[in-house]
């Protein structure tokens, strides 16, 4: 069973390329027949000659990232792109969701359209759809909505997962707040699960536990490739008896995201090292899973500087509002275990009640998988995909700064003369606001 | 031109039909020919139709019989059969005193069991018999608990597990999906393979075998579907054909001549609901009195010619037409010009029968005085719903 890829803008292509390059070579790795076979299949189809195409499409409004994508992926001389498996123009969109949402996506859907087609059909069974892009730009975020909604519309019943990777705080676009806003809320209604990667969470990554002195967005884009691969790459569920699972966004998404205003997943790996590092470095899978249970519960993506103080309230204790409290509740948890004494791992406590929301039983809301391959060279390494208030905060103040500057309609005019309205504007924070209400009341 | 253009499309139809039917295991099905000749009740196809009625009827589960033919049961397993499936006629009351059963009434009987989703569910039985690898599954009735809470958390929990079977449901076509495509490349390699092959084994012969049986199934059922639409127009034409007199229910379901050969149970369930209105309203008839408003064009019971065994409740509305004397009441177009001319015993209206424009006038009435009742209702409703807001402190209701 294969899965398409879109890469939408100039992120989704640089971290879509990333992680096909991670995949390829992991999956490339050792003698892990079965594995392998699993991942190529998965993620590529194979030509005559046996050469690794990958099942993606390269959508942009301008060629300069698509050219280099696709120049680096032939480079590394195990996998490619296809030929005629991308779209690009000759202009952007101008840092403007409407632009890209009403003006270059209707202009283009058909040319697209007829892309995602062929490379579906090209899969013997397609399990799902990822599109990839940031929220910050106009293409990704616009274009990007505007294609996640064609793809529902010709794949009613295709499980469609959302990876996007929203900005750093202080900014890199002055309307990257209303393109956020406008993406998300979109998405919200068309997309089964949304998984999110913050800049600056995955910079002080790079910064603190890759010890990388100059951070560029390769940096950046490697890690979230990185734990994007830890997600994706086959693994053994509940469901799968003992084969590796031929559903594995169907299977994500049914273990996080089964309910409607709950869809926003987060991601954390342990560990997370300097690959000079890992050679050097043992684990133990109990060492592992409490670090990570700690930062699921304190909210923190990193294995250094945990908050040790924070526990799980008592029942009583537990608190609803946005700004009371610094324990992390969750919905659901999906753990992902890869590597050496894979099948002798416990859970680490990580399904734990007290952990989880009243209203659903840690059975209905926790799920494991495993793999006894290790994964990009970490020996062993633990994945955590989370359906928390991890991304409530980050949220909370995107939509609030979008605010500010709409009631003061700085900037709207941009917007509006590419045919969106106030009211549009206004229906996307009355979603927003929906979804932070029902991840603060989480408890 | 056009007519034998159109008997020859209905004769397609049928047959389409006839070839579902095939396909979907009975055996033996009359010929296209024989659904024509039926529709004039002719006599040799009575005995055909009958076993027709009787395959039907036992596979798709709506009666069994253990003994193995006797033409006599078979009328009575028909008849039970029919009769489970709300299918009302004079024949199946009669047992075989009652004389043959034209072939153009089995005809009406089994465009009945059509139109219920018998068809549909002989189809479905044979589905299951050919493709064992299909998953059915029971109903579960959930057994809610008596003291059901419905709190904000229940209601999450259930849409979280509502969501939950909607992924699985998805998940579950992507394998079906998956599963034919299996099944299609096996079955494509198998017949290129060799007749003769030495390595083809029974069992994947027998498989295929069923495969093609279930494609061949399928597309019956697709095209007749496509071209369902001209059958029923059809079977108007039979029904037509029908004696409009000789139609009428021989059984004394009750006295009165002009009700539906369905019996009366709608009309208990209307007099039910009825039964559950307020007695104030009860009191209104009290107080209006029975038939003494005959001014003003407002009708009452009297005034229909009705018996007077209608149910009190019915006539509780003193300016609200009984709605069942307007069912039970025969719209009759004809001219009055059949009545005797002059004299008092030709002015009264036959019983059950009411012109349709009275009848007309009659149910504008009735749903005008309805609306105004309900527009009162409101006001009060929401005169109370005013006064209750004024007695809560520091409280604003929006308005939609």
């Amino acid at each position: 069973m294969s899965v398409l890829t879109v890469q939408l803008g100039q992120c989704g292509n640089q971290v879509g390329q990333e992680l096909f390059d991670i995949i390829c070579s992991d999956a490339q790795e050792g003698q892990r027949k079965t594995y392998s076979a699993a991942s190529c299949e998965r993620f590529f189809h194979q030509t005559a000659h046996g050469d690794l195409v990958a099942r993606a499409l390269l959508i942009d409004m301008e060629p300069k990232v698509i050219n280099r994508s696709m120049s680096m992926a032939a480079k590394s001389g195990r996998w490619s792109y296809g030929e005629s498996s991308h779209f690009s123009q000759k202009q952007g969109s101008g840092n403007n969701w409407a632009n890209g949402y009403c003006v270059h996506g209707p202009r283009h859907r058909d040319a697209v359209e007829e892309l995602v087609r062929r490379e579906v059909e090209r899969c013997d069974r397609l399990a799902g759809l990822i599109a990839m892009m940031s929220v910050a730009g106009g293409t990704g975020s616009g274009v990007g909505t505007y294609v996640t909604q064609c793809l529902r519309d010709i794949y009613p019943s295709s499980f469609i997962l959302n990876h996007l990777t929203w900005p750093y705080g202080t900014g890199e676009v002055i309307v990257q707040n209303y393109n956020s806003v406008l993406t998300l809320a979109h998405l919200y209604q068309l997309s089964d699960a949304i998984l999110v990667h913050e800049n600056d969470t995955v910079h002080r990554i790079c910064s603190r536990l890759l010890n990388i002195k100059h951070i560029s967005f390769s940096d950046v884009n490697r890690v979230i490739a990185h734990q994007l691969g830890s997600i994706l790459q086959p693994a053994l569920t509940a469901d799968s008896h003992g084969a590796y699972s031929r559903n594995p966004l169907g299977e994500l998404v049914s273990a996080l995201a089964c309910h409607p205003e709950y869809k926003l997943l987060s991601v954390c790996t342990i560990p997370q090292m300097a690959s000079s590092s890992i050679a050097y470095s043992t684990f133990s899978w109990p060492g592992l899973l409490k670090h990570l249970r700690q930062m699921l519960i304190s909210n923190t993506k990193m294995e250094e500087g945990i908050d040790w103080q924070v526990r799980p309230p008592a029942d009583s204790g537990r608190s609803r509002s946005l700004a009371g409290g610094s324990f992390n509740t969750s919905l659901a948890n999906l753990l992902i275990l890869r590597g050496k004494d894979v099948y002798s791992a416990e859970t680490g406590g990580i399904d734990d009640p007290a952990l989880y929301t009243s209203w659903l039983s840690s059975k209905e809301a926790f799920s494991l998988w495993k793999s006894p391959v290790p994964f990009n060279k970490y020996e062993k390494s633990a994945t955590l995909v989370s359906n928390s208030q991890a991304l409530l905060r980050p949220l909370d103040d995107m939509v609030g700064k979008a605010w500010n500057m709409f009631a003061s309609r700085a900037y709207i005019h941009q917007y509006i003369k590419f045919g969106i309205s106030e009211e549009d504007f206004l229906d996307s924070f009355t979603s927003l606001e929906q979804v932070i209400s029902s991840y603060s009341q989480l408890c | 031109m056009k007519r034998s253009a159109d008997v020859k499309q209905v004769k397609h139809v049928i047959a389409a039909l006839c070839r579902l039917l095939a396909a979907a295991g009975l055996d033996p099905v009359p010929p296209p020919d024989s659904f024509r000749r039926a529709k004039f009740g002719d006599a040799v196809q009575e005995d055909p139709f009958w076993q027709l009625l009787t395959d039907v009827l036992q596979t798709a589960g709506v009666v069994s019989c253990d003994s193995s033919e006797p033409t006599a049961e078979r009328r009575k397993l028909v008849a039970a059969g029919l009769w489970q499936s709300g299918f009302h006629a004079d024949w199946m009351y009669e047992g075989e005193e009652g004389g043959a059963v034209s072939s153009q009434e089995l005809l009406l009987a089994l465009g009945w069991l059509l139109a219920t989703g018998a068809l549909e569910s002989v189809v479905m039985k044979r589905v299951q018999k050919l493709d064992r690898m299909l998953l059915t599954c029971t109903p579960v009735l959930p057994h809610l608990p008596a003291d059901l809470h419905v709190d904000s958390a229940s209601l999450r929990r259930l849409q979280w597990l509502i969501g939950c079977l909607r992924h699985q449901r998805r998940m579950l076509l992507s394998m079906l999906r998956e599963q034919t495509r299996a099944l299609h490349a096996v079955l494509s390699a198998s017949v290129a393979a060799a007749p003769s092959s030495d390595r083809s084994s029974a069992a994947l012969e027998e498989e295929c075998v069923c495969v093609q049986q279930l494609c061949s199934l399928l597309e019956a059922y697709l095209k007749w579907k496509q071209v369902e639409d001209v059958f029923w127009t059809w079977m108007d034409s039979v029904v037509d054909l029908k004696d409009p007199i000789n139609g009428r229910p021989k059984h004394p379901t009750n006295e009165n001549p002009g009700v539906c050969c369905h019996g009366n149970s709608r009309l208990e369930k209307l007099e039910a609901v009825l039964l559950r209105l307020p007695a104030a309203q009860r009191g209104q008839r009290r107080r209006g009195g029975d038939g003494k408003d005959r001014e003003g064009g407002e009708r009452t019971q009297g005034g229909f010619g009705v018996s007077s065994s209608l149910p009190p409740v019915l006539s509780s509305f003193p300016s609200l037409p009984s709605l069942s004397q307007v069912c039970r009441a025969r719209p009759r177009l004809e001219e009055p010009r059949r009545r005797p001319a002059g004299g008092p015993g030709g002015r009264a209206e036959p019983p059950n029968e009411l012109q349709v424009s009275e009848a007309v006038a009659l149910l504008l009435h009735a749903e005008a005085v309805l609306m105004k009742r309900r527009d009162e209702q409101r006001l009060t409703n929401r005169t109370k719903l005013q006064e209750s807001i004024g007695r809560l402190d520091e409280l604003v209701l929006i308005p939609p």
